[in-house]
């Protein structure tokens, strides 16, 4: 293990730092161009509103785990924005793998999604975190690494994330097909 | 994967999530660390505060003798990005747009109506406009020159601190991310 790096001394430098990983998980839950630029965007806004909490912590991993935790967020917002602009959409079934399905599926795909999206944003804490990067196809080792926590840790909230994202999104989609 | 999202059943939507992620992840295409940062901080320039609402009515007399009343049809720029920054300008009436040029695209990053002040860059003098702003319908606007608006600002010496207020207030109005440990 590398020993800790001084933080950084200031929102730029982590933010250029960082942006490989901010872009490739917030492309990998949004899955277009678009979407990933506004969240990255509004990253930075984020980043300099808090930039004085972000400055005081002590190493720059945390740092980078605090912006990456910024940029989440943002995507989750992205995500759970029911009303997204429509060429969004077109962009969103050319680029999505689903398009192979008829519009009506795709639609309900959409929608269910969205409710995954919405539990997922309900869960509390670190188990969101670690969900929403495991949703991005990071292993459980690699999370471990971003957040500074034990790969057990990690494989204890999935398992957990698992029973409470079923009952939540299958209440919740059950109750909107009523 | 053939069956649909939600036929899966909600037990599996993780692994489905997590295998879309990782495929997604192994082709990322290339983003422009500066075209964002050049993105956020022309959106920040950009204002996002009503302007004409902080004034107080003494402020807004003197305002308007120092302005002068400019129409822009539809479709005109109120100002241009990589200009000379010279005025200020205050719509009144209509809506417009403030894009920035993306490999020779207009991408629209914020809209500015009925009170708002577009073109703060213009209060110091020798700034260059970061963002093109368009009108979308008539727009009907007061414009002030940077000299004037100095020696507006110099006689209403409340007027810039209202301003930079109202942009630090929408700023943490937004719901803040709450960060590790918190």
């Amino acid at each position: 293990m590398s020993p800790p790096q001084d933080p950084y001394g200031d929102a730029e430098s982590l933010f250029r730092a960082a942006y490989r990983d901010m872009t490739r998980t917030a492309y990998a839950l949004l899955g277009n161009r678009a979407d990933t630029e506004d969240a990255t965007q509004n990253s930075f806004h984020r980043l300099m509103m808090a930039w004085r909490r972000v400055a005081g912590l002590p190493t720059a991993r945390q740092q980078r785990a605090y912006l990456l935790r910024i940029v989440t967020n943002e995507a989750l917002q992205i995500l759970r924005y029911p009303h997204r602009k429509w060429e969004r959409s077109i962009g969103d079934a050319i680029e999505q793998e689903s398009s192979q399905g008829s519009p009506d599926e795709n639609v309900h795909a959409r929608e269910y999604l969205r409710l995954v999206w919405t539990a997922i944003s309900e869960l509390p804490g670190v188990r969101q975190e670690v969900v929403v990067l495991h949703a991005a196809g990071y292993e459980y080792e690699e999370i471990a690494a971003q957040l500074g926590i034990r790969i057990s840790t990690v494989r204890s909230h999935i398992s957990d994330a698992r029973q409470q994202l079923s009952q939540a999104v299958r209440r919740d989609w059950e109750g909107a097909q009523e | 994967m053939s069956r649909g999202i939600s036929a899966d059943g909600p037990e599996n939507v993780l692994d489905w999530l997590y295998e879309r992620g990782k495929q997604r992840g192994e082709r990322v295409p290339e983003f422009d660390v500066e075209k964002t940062l050049s993105r956020a901080r022309a959106a920040r320039d950009a204002g996002a505060v009503n302007f004409w609402s902080v004034l107080s009515p003494t402020e807004r007399r003197a305002f308007e003798s120092a302005a002068r009343v400019q129409t822009f049809p539809a479709g005109t720029a109120l100002m241009r990005e990589g200009e000379q920054a010279a005025e200020v300008i205050v719509i009144f009436d209509g809506w417009t747009k403030v894009c920035l040029d993306d490999d020779g695209q207009d991408r629209v990053i914020a809209e500015r109506g009925p009170g708002d002040l577009v073109g703060e860059r213009g209060t110091v003098p020798g700034n260059v406009r970061s963002a093109t702003v368009i009108a979308v319908d008539t727009v009907r606007a007061l414009v002030m020159t940077t000299t004037d608006y100095a020696t507006f600002v110099s006689e209403h010496p409340g007027v810039p601190d209202l301003v930079k207020k109202q942009i630090y207030d929408r700023l943490i109005d937004r719901p803040a991310p709450s960060g590790p440990g918190a």
